[in-house]
This record gives structure tokens, sequence and C-alpha cells, in this order.
């Protein structure tokens, strides 16, 4: 029976953490993991285990696709020691063209907790590193997790479903990135000491705000912080002259009614001479008086403010999502074409093409005793050298008919023979790369690959 | 008089105009990329019209209003596409392109038939300078209202919390098109006094004195201290920002005004009736 990938695990979406945590994987285990899946379960030939907090999948292949399901399901359990009863229900099992979709859409953060984010991508090279290491990845596994990482590219080029915020704080940032251009050159005061407004800080910081000046209620607790992030700490008592130098304000302190009043406010900016001030609010209650709002060149933003940002975005990659979907299936519809061994066609096409250059390269070394002969021998030098290729050619067509043609293994040999005569002889090395040099994944962008 | 080039050029320009304005309300983010392309493209059929008209008239051809209003789209155009490409500001092509199709436009229903010939008393190589000046300082002032119209396109929507979604990453922020509206009308300041210091000292060896009071150089001296007091405005209260955009539109529409009005209504020297 043919050879076909299948994928059983749990997710974010059908197990909760506290399910998810126990059968999760750290790095290190997943290649012995794989060593023990192996020997356990004969019904798989290929495997890989992609385990992150938000899922923990088997993804292998098999020529009994519902033997290797119940095996994997059965492995995962003593492997574990989670009794099976207990996340059963949660297990999705897929096969086929099923599953290679699955793991397009997972490669290409479809199927994440936040749509587009874009660690997924790098956890999905990890699992398939970790897969090498253990020796269980075959031709299969290899050329589907590379289809994998190049739809995800396509994806991330083709669609903005990695763009925009997804959260408060970097909601907040996008905002500053939108307000000034040069961040190198502003200030950011953070006031108070909320953790959210700590993490907006540090993220502004990231990309590129160097000043920072840190005032808190507890003054302690403002020089611990400003040590902590090479800022500068001032007495909560005295912080309003240094609105006049701010750029970005964080406000989180814990207060009844606005920090500062609105004409207090009004005289700092008209100080300030109307240099732009981004106010992100993040207490509740809040410490902005709203109206500062509509002063010149003030923007103010409270927390409701950024989280209608966070779930603008979140709306806006859901409609990119539907564009990357057709991307996934369109590059499905290749990959099966492949699995099914249909796409022998440029193989043999590559194949014909090395041989007569062989072909030519030979004459071309004969050149000078070939223009010393007649014409009607020169015809018979070229019929005689076009017999021989097309002989050769004939019988390795036939030979790759024979391994079958609407199988992977029949691929495989095809793969192989491509390997071993179109090639190029002097960087020869064993294994995968090879493979890949013989044009495995020839039709991939370059992958950013590492393992 | 017709040129070959005039037709396409237009073609270009109003394509232009319409793609900017289109994916800017589609969202469709390859679209500037074509509509300066477009742009582009319409500058050199448009540089050909001009060179061809220059090359009759042995002088630039700015010989009535409907050439001059040619000229200014030509480099407006032309300037448009520098802070496109150089400093990626696709986000005033929407304004500037509709601009610049709407002058060329104007110019070609305006434009006399045959051949126009400049008096010897202003053929001199004075009229080059003097003319060039002036108008590419007007066309900064068109581009300075541009960047203007979408800063304040652009502050809005930050202030009212609706800023752009990931379609517009790449959208200059309000500092970067403040900064470049300041600098726009510096450099049109500047041509603009040029102008003025050129034509005096021209009109002064034609005619014997610096300044005759016409229309347009009356209204040329009352914008010039309308812009001068914008950008004073900048430097000693601080009015930057919306306040700036805001005024800076304003002073266009005076322009505009007087640059349309005047050559319209008063006949002179620079209508191009050379009375």
């Amino acid at each position: 029976m043919d050879q076909t990938l299948f994928i059983l695990g749990v997710n974010h979406r059908t197990a909760a953490v506290a399910v998810r945590e126990r059968l999760a994987y750290a790095d290190g285990d997943v290649a012995p993991a794989l060593a023990r899946l192996k020997q356990r379960s004969a019904s798989i030939s290929e495997a890989a285990i992609l385990s992150t907090c938000n899922r923990v999948e088997v993804i292998g292949v098999t020529t009994d696709p519902a033997r290797a399901l119940a095996e994997s399901a059965e492995f995962i359990a003593a492997d574990r020691e989670v009794p099976l009863e207990s996340f059963a229900d949660s297990l999705y099992r897929l096969e086929g063209r099923d599953a290679a979709r699955h793991l397009f859409r997972v490669g290409a953060s479809l199927d994440s907790m936040v749509l587009g984010e874009p660690q997924i991508l790098g956890q999905v090279k990890v699992a398939y590193a970790s897969a090498a290491e253990a020796g269980t990845v075959g031709l299969v596994l290899h050329r589907a997790f590379h289809k994998g990482f190049s739809v995800a590219k396509r994806v991330r080029k083709a669609t903005l479903i990695g763009h925009g915020a997804v959260s408060v704080s970097s909601a907040a940032v996008a905002l500053a990135g939108q307000i000034f251009d040069s961040l190198a050159d502003k200030t950011v005061m953070l006031m108070g000491s909320g953790k959210m407004a700590e993490l907006t800080a540090r993220q502004l910081r990231a990309i590129g705000i160097e000043s920072l000046i840190i005032t808190s209620r507890t003054f302690d607790h403002a020089v611990a912080l400003a040590r902590a992030m090479a800022g500068t700490a001032v007495p909560f008592d005295n912080y309003k002259p240094y609105l006049k130098i701010a750029d970005v304000v964080i406000g989180s302190v814990a207060v009844t009614r606005p920090v500062i009043a609105l004409d207090e406010f009004e005289a700092i900016i008209k100080e300030r001479r109307y240099k732009p001030i981004f106010l992100v609010d993040l207490g509740v209650p809040r410490n902005f008086d709203a109206r500062m709002n509509s002063l010149e060149n003030v923007y103010l933003y409270d927390i409701d403010d950024l989280a209608q940002v966070v779930h603008k975005t979140r709306g806006e990659r859901e409609r990119e999502a539907a564009k990357a979907e057709e991307i996934v299936e369109l590059e499905l519809e290749a990959f099966w074409r492949w699995m099914n061994g249909l796409d022998l066609v440029p193989t043999i096409k590559d194949i014909r093409y090395s041989i007569d250059r062989l072909r030519d390269l030979e004459l071309g070394r004969h050149r000078g005793w070939l223009a010393g002969l007649g014409p009607a021998e020169r015809e018979r030098v070229e019929v005689l050298t076009r017999g021989f290729t097309n002989k050769l050619l004939h019988r390795i067509l036939q030979g790759l008919r024979v391994s079958g043609v609407n199988t992977p293994e029949g691929a495989y040999a095809a793969e192989v023979a491509r390997r071993l005569l179109c090639g190029d002889l002097s960087g020869a090395s064993a294994g995968l790369e090879a493979l890949d040099a013989a044009g495995v994944s020839s039709e991939e962008d370059e992958d950013e690959f590492e393992s | 008089m017709e040129t070959l080039w005039l037709a396409p050029a237009l073609v270009c320009y109003a394509l232009s105009a319409a793609i900017f304005i289109a994916g800017r309300l589609a969202g469709f983010s390859r679209a500037p990329g074509w509509a300066t392309v477009l742009l582009g493209a319409g500058v050199v059929f448009h540089a050909f019209d001009l060179a061809t008209r220059g090359l009759q008239a042995g002088n630039i051809p700015v010989a009535n209003f409907a050439q001059a209003l040619s000229f200014l789209g030509w480099l407006t155009a032309l300037a448009g596409l520098v802070l496109i490409v150089r400093l990626q500001m696709a986000a005033i092509g929407a304004y500037t392109a509709t601009a610049v199709a709407l002058a060329l436009g104007a110019s070609t229903i305006m434009m006399k038939g045959g051949r126009i010939v400049l008096p010897a008393t202003l053929q001199s190589v004075w009229l080059p300078i003097h003319v060039t000046l002036a108008i590419l300082g007007y066309s900064m002032f068109v581009l300075a209202a541009s960047v203007s119209l979408v800063y304040l396109a652009y502050e809005s929507r930050l202030k009212a919390k609706r800023p752009l979604g990931p379609a517009s990453e790449r959208m200059p922020s309000l500092e970067k098109l403040d900064r470049i509206n300041y600098s726009l009308l510096g450099w049109g300041f500047s041509l603009l006094s040029l102008a003025i210091v050129t034509g005096a000292i021209w009109a002064d060896a034609t005619w014997g004195h610096f300044w005759s009071w016409e229309p347009v150089e009356s209204w040329s001296l009352a914008i010039w201290i309308l812009y001068a007091g914008l950008l004073e405005s900048r430097l000693t209260v601080g009015w930057r920002g919306r306040r700036a955009a805001a005024l800076t539109i304003v002073v266009f529409v005076v322009l505009l005004g007087s640059f349309v009005g005047v050559a319209l209504i008063y006949p002179g020297k620079h209508a191009g009736s050379f009375g």
C-alpha cells in the first residue's frame, strides 16, 4: 500500500493547558522519544514530534494510517506516563492530504493561538531538526517539512498576516512609530509600577528609544527599576518638569483622579512649544484627563483605545488569513501531486538533458578527429551515439516504471536516478544534503533552514 | 500648437492619480508602485512636449499662462517623484498626481493654437532663470500642501483613535511629514525670494525700474510675506504639526487664487499679454 502522512495531536483548541503541559516534551527530549517511537511502532516509517506550549503533535509517515494513529496515541500515553483515557477526547487524527494541510497551516501560523505569530515556524524547524537528529526523517517528511517552510515563507511575503500589533504594549509601540520618525532622540517617561507599563517601556527601548525617566510613588521602586533598565529615577513629587522633555509618557500610577490637571498640562504643552507628546494611559482609574487628547499635538491613548487597536489588528489578520489559506491550498496541490508520483516529468527531462550533454561533451572532445571525416561518416557517428543515449534513457525510464509510477517509492527512485545522473559530482556528500542538491526542493526558494 | 507628447503625458498623469486614489481607498499595497511608474512615464512624455515647444520658441516654453501652468505641472511631478521615491512618500501621490493632472488638463484646454512668439524684450537669459525659480518655488508649495493634506488626514485618524492598520505600515510618521513640510516650505520660500530678486534685476535692465506694482508682483510679495510668517511662526512660537499643516494649506489656497485669478483677470507682462 502507498505511504501516506498522518498527524496525531492536541492543540490549544482541543485541550486545556493542564492537558498540554503533561504531554509536552522539552526540546532535548524529542530526539530520544522519536527513537523509542520508531522502536515501538512497526507501522511508522518516518516520524517527527512538534511540541510547543500550544500543541503536541506526532507527524509521521505510514502505509497503515489507522494502525499508525493508534500506535502513536498509545506511545504518547506510555512515554509521557499519562493515561490515554484522560486525553483521548482531545486528540485529533489526520491522514493523507488533511495531515499535509494541517502541517502547512501550522507552519504558516494559521493554526496559532495568536494568528500570524512568528515563533511557530522556528518551532516547526526545531521539530524537523530533532527528527533529522534522531534519524527518523525520510524522503516524505523531508519533502513535507521543506514544503511547509516554503509555504510559511510565501504566506509571510504575500499577506499581512504577521503585521500589526496584537498586544496592548505592542500597539502602544506601533503608535509611537506612527507619531515619531526617529526614536533615538526621544525620551520615555514611565510613571508608576504597572507590569504592562514596564513591558511597554522595555519594548520602546528595544526599538531605539534611549533616554528613559522613571518615576513612582515609591521612590525605591523607581530607583531599582531605573538601575535595571539603565534609566533615570525622579521623585514622584517632582516629575512634572520632566513632562517638558518627555516624548512618550506611560502612566500606570494607582490614582483616584488624573495625575495632572488639564490647565496645568496645557501650560506645559505651550512650554514644550507644541512638540508632539504621546500619552499612554495604562492606569485604571485613568492617569490622564481624556480631554488632553484634544490639545494640539497631544495624542492620548488609554487602555481601552489600545485594546481596540489590538482588536482591529486581529480582525485584519483574520482577513489576511483567508488569502493565506488559498496559498496553502495551492501549495498543497503541488505537494500532493508529488506524493502521488505524478511529478516525474521534470526529473525525466533533467536526466535526458544530462545524458545529451554528456554525449555532446564527448563529441566535442573528438572534434578534431570528426572534422577529418566525410559527411556520410560523420552522420554515422551521430546516429551511433544518439542511438546509444536513447537506449540508455529508455532503460532508465523502464526501471523507474518498474519501481512504480504513482507511489512515493517511484518518486524516490526518480530522485536517486536524478542524483546519480544529474548531480554535481564535485561536491558529492551523502544524505539529505545530496538529495537537496539533486533538486528535491528545487521548487522552493532557498529556505533559511538551519539544523 | 499641438505636440504628440501631450496626450500620453496627460493620460499617464490621470491614470497615476486614479490608481493612487483607488489604491488608498481599497488598501491595495501594490497600487502606489504602479501609480509611481505612471507618474514617471507622464514626466518623460511631458518633458518631450516641453522640449518640443522650447526648441520652437528658442527659450523655455512659458510664453503664456497655459504654458506656465504646464511647466508648473511638470516641475511638481518631477519634484513629487523625488519625494515619493527617495523619501518613501507615496502617501502624497494621491494629492500630487491629481494636482499635476489637473494643471496639465487645464493647460491643455487653454492652450492656444498657432505659434507663440515672445516679444524681443523678453527674449533674455533672465527669462529661464526668473521663471524657473518662480515656478519651481510654486511647485514646492504644491508639494508642501500635498504633504499637509496627508498630515491632516493622518493626524485626525490618530486623534480619533482610528490609527491606520497593518496595510499602511509603511506610512510616514507624523514627525516625518511635518519635517518634510517644513523643508519644502523652506525651499519654496528661498526659490520665491530668488525669483523676486532676479525678476527685479531683469525689470531694471529692461524697463529701468525694479518694481512696477503689477498685480503679479504685488501678489507675489503678499505670498512671500505669508510664507515668511508661516516659517517664522514655527521658529518662534513653535507652531508645528496640525496648525502648521492647516496654515500651509490656507496659504496655498491664497497662492492658487492669485496664480490663477491674477493671470486670467489682469493682463500684464506676467499673464503673457506683454502690455
